[in-house]
């Protein structure tokens, strides 16, 4: 009886499973690598789906997140290939592992476009992401800029980068690098920042005020709007009044509302939108067996197995000035997101809500 | 044991000899000996071993001891100690809690989403942060104690779930900035230099005060209240402790409300612990559940309440944690937390296999870990080498925990 009742409640999972062999269907994976961050649950998935739905209305897909466990988001990519996708979009956890992800879709004749992270030392057919190294770059130029702007010609800087494991932290410190390194700021003290964690990046601000005094910085690069905050509370609690220019990068809710509140100097924004509709759009395109779109390719990255075609955005600085023009003109926040209570009049200010 | 107790004491001798001190000298040196041997250190081996860590970085960088790093590093480890704090009563039990890092978290961003993004004020946002945790530690203890499911799984459960909760509660904006002045006052308030001297010296009398209440209590009963010199000695050195500390602090910012708590909360469970009929039935439990049952201890009730304290303060810990970072994102309660609680309990000198432990060894131990934390970021270290210079002062604890356990598992045989 009980069986039976079991048996009855299997029937429609085992008829979907047998559908799966419908070659009509173009099934196409979404494999993304966490959900810390709040971008990827709520940005990247529903705009990747939305874009997919309106190009092709009886595509299906399967989606997983791997939060932030290598293992588990090989286990997701098997679990698509052997579910019949057609193609893997892959937002790699750890972008060197994830070349043996490839190496099985291969096998089975399955293309995959790198999102976001690039997977290296793999043959991937695609590759469509922010310029890592370029973002970098835009925070240590925005900074020392305003430095200039302001007066200040030399002095120390405390450089808070982030994780270690994350090959694009590396990409944006060397970007920080090549513009700080021969300028006229010398860099006071660096931290790498254990998995970007913003409790992490306060201790390390409290340390490098130890170490160099309060009057012994100019600024604070900060390699994302979570360390950011780590280091402006650090900086609030020791009175350092007025705060320093500081960078971010991601335009985080938290991010963009010091910047309002004047904290925090800058953020660099990636608009997630044409990311996520380049890759619905060339993964569809290659799941149907032809090759990427000529105009949605602008470039070539090599990633040590061969010259992938790839589409590079351009990050956008957003400062004060330009918060009502950027992210809230895209609706990337709406006004009643950034505009809580206390920071009501600095929207008014700034022209939003 | 009683092997060489020194007749030490000499209550008659009024003037001390070159030579009755030297025996002295010899004759503590030997009982501390035999305490190591019997299991029976306390603090001792934690107090040297910071003493130790605090040299060496002072050496390697002249800013480790400055009033303003010391202060910092009391800050940095209150909302980890607190936590610690619970954990401490836990172990005391012979049971664990793998959930109080993620408790702290969903506490905080409770707090955080309830004040920000629901207008409420500080205080009901606060208490409401502070209920989650009660009613986390209530559904975990109970689950324990009635289902007979071991802590160690129920409480991994919630690590997981408690984790999930947070991310739903903070929603999809990730990251919620607190701005609200009672909140994080609870970590960015300092007192001025006059009510920092008369904390001290209310420590100090109430210290006093009640070792004199001690003892008029023993001797009443008849039992032996030890030389009056050991009280004097004790209430000396809280002063000079307590003189050391405020005097540090005023040198920087002043006395900081956020360590106020974190202290008091060490104070309290101190006490609740050691004096309170509910604290020896702790340690009872913790020591032999099956005797302590024979005894008549309504055992499943003094577990559940620990339970619920536990989770308690580790809401308290991840409010204050908020306060200090003036924001609650989805990496709250993250990261080392959960280990660093417990290293910081058993660093102190709190065994992992029950019944014997003390609150104190929250504070030394997340000294311990906070000072290394905070000397490797002075130096400029990687985290690698951090986490391996915690791991090795993690395992040297351990060991003299397990082997002055034998030491003590020798005396019962003979």
């Amino acid at each position: 009886m009980r069986l039976a009742l079991v048996l009855a409640m299997l029937v429609p999972f085992v008829a979907v499973g047998c559908g799966g062999d419908d070659s009509n269907t173009v099934k196409i994976a979404l494999l993304l690598p966490e959900t810390k961050t709040a971008r990827y649950e709520t940005q990247d998935r529903p705009l990747f789906e939305a874009k997919v739905r309106e190009l092709c209305r009886s595509c299906e897909i399967l989606y997983s997140n791997a939060e932030q466990d290598v293992g588990q988001q090989q286990s997701q990519a098997e679990a698509a290939l052997t579910n019949g996708a057609d193609v893997l979009v892959l937002d790699p956890v750890d972008s060197a592992s994830a070349a043996s992800i490839v190496a099985l879709a291969r096998e089975r004749e399955v293309p995959v476009v790198s999102y976001d992270r690039l997977v290296r030392d793999a043959d991937i057919a695609y590759f469509v992401s922010y310029d890592a190294t370029k973002v970098g770059e835009l925070q240590a130029r925005a900074l020392t800029d305003k430095l200039a702007a302001d007066g200040v010609s030399s002095g120390a800087l405390v450089l808070i980068n982030g994780a270690p494991t994350d090959y694009n932290a590396t990409l944006f410190k060397r970007g920080a690098h090549s513009v700080i390194d021969g300028g006229p700021y010398s860099v006071g003290v660096e931290y790498d920042t254990p998995e970007w964690s913003p409790d992490e990046a306060q201790q390390e601000m409290e340390q490098a005020l130890t170490r160099l005094g309060r009057d012994g910085f100019v600024g604070v690069y900060a390699a994302n709007d979570g360390t950011a905050g780590g280091a402006i509370a650090a900086m609030k609690a020791a009175g350092i009044r007025p705060l320093p220019p500081i960078t971010g990068q991601d335009a985080e809710v938290a991010g963009i509302q010091r910047i309002l509140a004047g904290e925090q100097y800058m953020t660099v924004y990636k608009a997630i939108q044409p990311q996520a509709e380049v890759a619905a759009t060339v993964a569809l395109a290659l799941a149907r067996g032809s090759s990427p779109p000529a105009d949605l390719v602008d470039d070539h990255v090599d990633n040590g197995f061969r010259r992938v075609p790839a589409m590079i955005l351009e990050p956008v600085t957003v400062t004060a000035d330009n918060v009502a023009s950027t992210v809230v003109a895209d609706g990337f926040w709406s006004p009643e997101d950034l505009c809580t209570a206390h920071y009501a009049a600095a929207c008014t200010a700034a022209g939003i809500g | 044991m009683a092997v060489d107790t020194p007749t030490v004491a000499a209550p008659g001798t009024r003037r001390l000899r070159p030579r009755a001190v030297l025996r002295t000298a010899a004759g503590a040196a030997g009982q501390v000996w035999q305490r190591v041997r019997h299991g029976e250190l306390g603090s001792l081996p934690v107090v040297v071993g910071l003493g130790v860590v605090w040299a060496y970085f002072q050496i390697a960088n002249e800013n480790f001891l400055s009033s303003g790093n010391l202060t910092n590093l009391m800050l940095q480890i209150a909302a980890m100690g607190t936590i610690s704090v619970g954990v401490v009563l836990v172990l005391l039990l012979g049971e664990i809690d793998l959930s109080v890092s993620y408790v702290s978290g969903l506490a905080a961003a409770t707090m955080a989403v309830l004040n920000v993004k629901s207008e409420w004020p500080a205080v009901p946002a606060i208490l409401a942060g502070l209920a989650v945790g009660a009613g986390i530690g209530l559904l975990q203890g109970l689950w324990v104690t009635k289902l007979k499911v071991p802590s160690f799984v129920v409480t991994l459960a919630g690590f997981l779930a408690w984790q999930g909760a947070l991310g739903r509660v903070l929603g999809k904006t990730g990251t919620v900035n607190l701005s609200d002045d009672r909140i994080t006052g609870l970590m960015g308030t300092f007192f001025s230099d006059a009510v920092g001297w008369a904390l001290a010296a209310t420590v100090v009398v109430l210290t006093a005060v009640s070792r004199l209440l001690r003892r008029r209590r023993r001797v009443a009963a008849g039992l032996p209240a030890g030389p009056a010199t050991g009280d004097v000695g004790l209430v000396l050195v809280v002063a000079a402790a307590a003189v050391a500390a405020v005097a540090v602090f005023n040198d920087d910012r002043g006395v900081p409300l956020g360590v106020c708590i974190f202290v008091g909360f060490v104070v309290v469970f101190d006490v609740v612990t050691r004096r309170t009929v509910f604290g020896r039935h702790v340690f009872a439990i913790g020591g032999n559940p099956s005797a302590a049952r024979q005894a008549g201890i309504r055992v499943d009730r003094v577990r559940t309440t620990v339970f619920v304290l536990a989770a308690t303060m580790a809401a308290a810990g991840g409010i204050l944690s908020a306060s200090r970072l003036l924001a609650v994102n989805k990496s709250s309660g993250g990261g080392l937390l959960l280990l660093d609680a417990i290293a910081a309990a058993v660093i102190g000198g709190t065994s992992l296999f029950g019944g014997r432990g003390s609150a104190w060894s929250a504070l030394l131990g997340a000294l311990v870990i906070g000072s290394i934390a905070n000397g490797m970021d002075l130096l400029g270290q990687t985290p690698d080498v951090k986490s391996m210079v915690t791991g090795a002062v993690l395992l040297v604890a351990a060991t003299i925990d397990a082997v002055s356990r034998r030491g003590r598992l020798h005396d019962i045989r003979a």
